[in-house]
C-alpha cells in the first residue's frame, strides 16, 4: 500500500514536468501516431509483394507489430527514463540521497520517473492488435487471451531485468546510457516475427536477448497457437532474468557502498 | 572605457500554479510575470580599475556582468565597452574580453587543459611564440606544470580554476568578467586566484570585473565597489566609503586575564559580544582612543585589537536601510 | 586588443585536432554509437529471409546484401551530433561559452563532427571493402566515374545531415526542447532515405515525389551511386538537387540561430 502510494507521488511528479515542455508534449501525440504509421512502411512493401514472410500472414505480422508497440511503451514511459534517472545520479554523486531513503533503493530507482507521454505507442499498439485480430477473423479464446497478457507481463519483467542489470553496469561504467541506446537499437527488431532471423541472430534474440518471447509468443497466444512448453519456456526465461538481476543489483550496490563516495 | 547609461533588464517569466490542472491549463495558454533584474543602473569605470558588484542572490550582479560581457541584450539603456555595443559581439570585441564563471567552464572535459590552451591560441589567432611565452608565465605564476597534461576531469577544482584562468587570460583580454570565480574553492585556493587576477591587472592594465558572495574577494581585490539590491545601484564607491557610510564605528576586541562582569564592559561602549575572558564592544571612531585608555586602565587586559566591522556586517546594515527604504514605497 | 597573428587555416587545423583528440578521448562511446547502426543489418536479415522465398523486384539476396552493406557504410560516415550538443548547451547555458569566442559557432560545431570521421572510417571502410569482397564486385557499379562520384556524395550527404541538424538544434531556442521535431525528422528519414527499404521498391508516385524532398539525399543517393542503379546523369542531377538542399538548409540554419541567439540573450543563458 505504502508502495503504491509512493508510485502514484512519483507519477505525479513526471506528469507536472511533462506538462511544462508544451510542445514537446503536442508534438509527442502526433509523433506516437506517426512512429506507429512510418514504421509500418517495410511490412507494406513486404507485403505488397506477397501473401506470406517466413510463414506468417500480414494480419499475423501486424499482431507482432502490435505487441511490439505495447512493449516499447512501457518501455518508455517507466523503464529507460528512471535508467537515465539513475545514471544522472551517479554521475552526479547524488545517489547517496536515494539510498538513504528508507524504502528498498531497486524499488525507489526503477520509479523514479515515469514518461507518461510514452504511453500512447502502447495504445496505439493496442490498437494494432485490435485491427489485426479483426482481419484474422479469428477472435482468441479467453485462455489465449490470459496467456498474451500474461507473456507480455514476462516480457515487462525481461525488460526490467535488463534495465536493472545495466543500470548494475552503470554503477562500474558510469557512461551506460550509451549502452542503452544500443538496447533500444537492438530491442527494435523484436518487430519482426522471431522465425524470420537464422543463424547467430536467432541464437542471440532466443537466448541473450530472448525477443522471440517478449513478442512472437503473445502474437501466437492470441492465435490459439502458442504451445504449453512454450508457455513454459518464458516463464523459466523470466524467473532466470529476474533473478539474476536481483543477484547483481544487490552485488553492485554493496561495490558501491563499500567503495565510499 | 566601460559606460552604463540607464541599463534595464527585464525578464518574462513563464508563472505557473502548482498542481496538475493548473499544468493542463499552462499547455494552451501561458501567463507571464515581468521579472526586473536589472533597474535603471548607470556608471562608468576607468580602464584598469578593478570593480566588485556586491549583492544578494538575484539582485542583479550576474545579469549585469553579463549585459557586459555580451551575453544578455538589454531591454533599456545604452552600454558601451571599449566603445562596442557588446551583445553585437564583434569579433574585434570578443578577442578583447573574457568571462570566467565559476559554474561554466570552457576547458574541454576528457581532455588535458594544454589541448584547450591550443585550441583558444588558434581561436585568437595568438602567434607561437607570443603563444609560448605566455603560457609559460601563466603555468609558472599558477604552479600547474604538472596538471595541464592530465585530463581535465581528473583535475582537482581548484586546479581546473587555475587552468581556467589560463585559458582565459592566454589572449590578453583587456576586459576580464569574473563570475563567481572562487565559488566552491578552499582558502588557499582562493588567495592563489585572487592573488593571481591582482597580478595580471598589476601587469597589464586590464580591466577586472567581478561578482562575488566572498566578502574577502572584494575586500582583497577591488578598490571599488557597487552594491545591486533588487536590480537598483545602492552603492558605488571604495569600500572604506562604504565601512564610513554605514557602520562608521570600530571595533574595539578585548582578551582579558579574568572574566568581568558586563557591567564593566557596558560602560565603555556598545557590548557586540562578551563570554568571560573575551568581549567585543564598537564604539564611535572619535572615542576609539579614551576608551582604549580607559580599558588599559580599568581592566586585567592582555591584548586589544582596534578594526573596522567585519563587512558581510556592514552589507547586511545595508541591505537592511535598503529594504527599509523599498517598504513604504511599495506600500504606495 | 590583438589581431590575428596566424593564417585562418591554423584555426580550421587545430579545431580538427582537438576535436580528432576528443574523439579519441570519447572512442568508447563512439562505439558503442557506432554499433548501435545496426538497423541495416537486422533489415538485411529480414530482406534476405524474404528473398529467399523469391526475389522481390530486381532484389535477389545478395543484392540485398550490396543494398544494405552499402547503407550501413555510408550511414555510418555521415552521422552527426549537433542536435544533442545544441540542445544540452541550450538549456545547461555552455553555450554563453561559444558565444563569447570570435568563432561562429557553427565552425566550432562542424570541427566537431569532421573530427570524428577517421574513427568512423576505421569501422566504415572494411565493412566496405568486406562487403564488395564477399558479395561480389559485379553488384556494385563498374563505371570508375561513379566511384569517382561516390566520395563526392558521401561528403554531400553529410553536410546535408549536419545542416538539417543544425536547424534542428536552432528550434531548441524557442521550444525548451527539439528532441521531439527530431524525432518527427528521424522516423521519416528512416523510411524514406532508404534505410529499411530500397527506395525502388516504393511505389512510381512516391519514387517521383522522394526525388523533391530531401531524404533520399542523405542516404539512398550515395548508396545507389555505388550500386551503381542510377546512370551517370542521373547521379549528377541527384548531386545538384542535394546541393539545393544544402544551401536551403543552411541559409534557414543562418537565419534561425540569429533569432535564436536574440532570443537567448533577451531570455538569459
Amino acid at each position: 500500500m505504502r508502495y503504491l502510494r509512493l508510485f502514484f507521488i512519483q507519477l505525479k511528479a513526471s506528469l507536472l514536468v511533462a506538462m511544462q515542455y508544451r510542445l514537446d508534449f503536442l508534438i509527442d501525440l502526433g509523433l506516437a501516431i506517426l512512429a506507429t504509421s512510418s514504421a509500418l512502411v517495410p511490412l507494406l512493401v513486404l507485403y505488397g509483394d506477397r501473401q506470406t514472410v517466413a510463414g506468417w500472414t500480414w494480419p499475423q505480422a501486424l499482431l507482432v507489430v502490435g505487441f511490439f508497440n505495447v512493449l516499447r511503451g512501457i518501455l518508455n514511459s517507466v523503464i529507460q527514463p528512471s535508467l537515465q534517472a539513475v545514471v544522472e545520479h551517479i554521475r552526479r554523486g547524488t545517489l547517496d540521497f536515494v539510498l538513504m531513503k528508507p524504502a528498498d533503493a531497486q524499488f525507489l530507482v526503477s520509479t523514479a520517473r515515469f514518461e507518461v507521454r510514452e504511453v500512447t505507442d502502447s495504445l496505439a499498439g493496442v490498437g494494432i492488435i485490435a485491427y489485426a485480430l479483426s482481419r484474422l477473423g479469428e477472435w482468441p479464446g479467453p485462455l489465449g487471451v490470459a496467456a498474451a497478457v500474461l507473456i507480455v507481463g514476462c516480457g515487462v519483467m525481461i525488460l526490467y531485468s535488463i534495465f536493472i542489470l545495466v543500470v548494475g553496469l552503470a554503477f562500474v561504467w558510469v557512461k551506460v546510457d550509451n549502452l542503452s541506446y544500443l538496447f533500444m537499437s537492438l530491442f527494435d527488431a523484436a518487430r519482426w516475427p522471431a522465425s524470420v532471423f537464422r543463424g547467430a541472430m536467432a541464437w542471440v534474440f532466443t537466448f541473450i536477448l530472448p525477443l522471440a518471447v517478449m513478442t512472437t509468443f503473445p502474437a501466437l497466444a492470441v492465435m490459439n497457437r502458442l504451445t504449453p512448453a512454450a508457455l513454459a519456456q518464458a516463464l523459466l526465461v523470466t524467473a532466470v532474468f529476474l533473478t539474476l538481476s536481483r543477484v547483481a543489483w544487490l552485488q553492485c550496490l554493496r561495490r558501491y557502498t563499500s567503495a565510499g563516495g | 572605457m566601460i559606460r552604463v547609461q540607464r541599463l534595464t533588464k527585464h525578464y518574462k517569466v513563464h508563472k505557473r500554479q502548482p498542481g496538475v490542472l493548473a499544468a493542463l491549463r499552462s499547455v494552451f495558454r501561458r501567463r507571464f510575470t515581468t521579472v526586473k533584474a536589472v533597474d535603471d543602473i548607470s556608471f562608468e569605470i576607468a580602464a584598469g580599475a578593478r570593480v566588485g558588484f556586491l549583492g544578494p542572490n538575484g539582485a542583479g550582479k550576474t545579469t549585469t556582468l553579463k549585459v557586459l560581457a555580451g551575453l544578455l541584450a538589454p531591454t533599456a539603456g545604452e552600454v558601451r565597452v571599449k566603445g562596442f555595443v557588446p551583445n553585437e559581439r564583434r569579433y574585434e570585441f570578443l578577442r578583447s574580453i573574457m568571462l570566467v564563471a565559476g559554474q561554466k567552464q570552457q576547458l574541454l572535459w576528457d581532455l588535458p587543459p594544454a589541448d584547450t590552451f591550443e585550441l583558444n591560441r588558434a581561436i585568437y589567432g595568438i602567434a607561437p611564440a607570443e603563444f609560448r611565452e605566455r603560457l609559460r608565465e601563466m603555468v609558472e605564476l599558477l604552479e600547474v606544470e604538472d596538471v595541464v597534461k592530465k585530463p581535465t576531469r581528473q583535475l582537482s577544482l581548484g586546479e581546473r580554476m587555475k587552468c581556467e584562468l589560463v585559458a582565459a587570460l592566454l589572449h590578453r583580454p583587456t576586459v576580464l568578467f569574473l563570475d563567481e570565480p572562487t565559488i566552491g574553492l578552499d582558502v588557499t585556493m582562493q588567495a592563489t586566484v585572487r592573488r593571481f587576477v591582482r597580478t595580471y591587472n598589476e601587469r597589464y592594465g586590464a580591466t577586472v570585473l567581478l561578482t562575488s558572495h566572498n566578502m574577502d574577494d572584494v575586500a582583497a581585490l577591488c578598490e571599488r565597489v557597487m552594491i545591486i539590491h533588487h536590480g537598483r545601484l545602492i552603492f558605488d564607491g571604495t569600500l572604506a566609503d562604504l565601512v564610513r557610510q554605514t557602520l562608521p564605528e570600530k571595533r574595539v576586541t578585548l582578551r582579558l586575564a579574568k572574566a568581568v562582569p558586563g557591567g564593566d564592559l557596558a560602560v565603555l561602549g556598545r557590548v557586540v559580544e562578551h563570554r568571560d575572558d573575551a568581549a567585543i564592544l564598537q564604539v564611535r571612531q572619535s572615542d576609539v582612543s579614551d576608551i582604549v585608555k580607559t580599558a588599559l586602565a580599568t581592566l586585567p587586559v592582555l591584548d586589544l585589537n582596534v578594526e573596522d566591522a567585519p563587512l558581510e556586517e556592514v552589507l547586511a546594515n545595508v541591505f537592511a536601510g535598503a529594504e527599509a527604504k523599498r517598504l513604504p514605497e511599495a506600500a504606495s | 586588443m590583438s589581431k590575428r597573428a596566424v593564417p585562418w587555416y591554423d584555426l580550421l587545423v587545430t579545431l580538427f585536432k582537438v576535436g580528432f583528440a576528443d574523439a579519441v578521448a570519447y572512442r568508447g562511446e563512439m562505439f558503442v554509437w557506432l554499433l548501435a547502426t545496426n538497423m541495416p543489418l537486422i533489415m538485411l536479415v529480414l530482406w534476405s529471409a524474404v528473398a529467399a522465398e523469391a526475389p522481390v523486384g530486381r532484389y535477389g539476396q545478395r543484392e540485398f546484401a550490396a543494398y544494405f552493406l552499402s547503407t550501413l557504410v555510408v550511414r555510418l560516415l555521415t552521422g552527426a551530433w549537433v542536435v544533442w550538443t545544441m540542445n544540452l548547451e541550450i538549456k545547461n547555458g555552455q553555450l554563453a561559452m561559444r558565444l563569447i569566442r570570435p568563432v561562429h559557432p557553427f565552425w566550432m560545431f562542424a570541427a566537431e563532427n569532421v573530427a570524428a570521421w577517421p574513427l568512423r572510417a576505421v569501422m566504415a571502410v572494411p565493412i566496405g571493402v568486406a562487403a564488395v569482397w564477399m558479395v561480389g564486385g559485379q553488384y556494385f557499379t563498374r563505371d570508375l566515374r561513379q566511384w569517382a562520384l561516390f566520395p563526392i556524395a558521401v561528403l554531400s550527404a553529410w553536410l546535408l545531415n549536419f545542416s538539417i541538424m543544425l536547424v534542428i538544434g536552432c528550434l531548441a531556442f524557442f521550444w525548451q526542447s527539439s528532441f521531439g521535431a527530431f524525432e518527427v525528422w528521424f522516423r521519416l528519414y528512416i523510411v524514406f532515405s532508404g534505410y529499411v527499404v530500397p527506395v525502388d521498391l516504393f511505389p512510381r508516385v512516391l519514387q517521383d515525389a522522394l526525388r523533391y524532398l530531401p531524404f533520399r539525399y542523405l542516404l539512398a543517393f550515395p548508396v545507389e551511386t555505388a550500386l551503381g542503379t542510377i546512370s551517370f546523369t542521373t547521379a549528377l542531377h541527384d548531386l545538384a538537387r542535394q546541393w539545393l538542399f544544402i544551401s536551403l538548409a543552411l541559409a534557414v540554419a543562418v537565419v534561425l540561430w540569429q533569432r535564436g541567439v536574440r532570443r537567448y540573450e533577451a531570455f538569459g543563458g
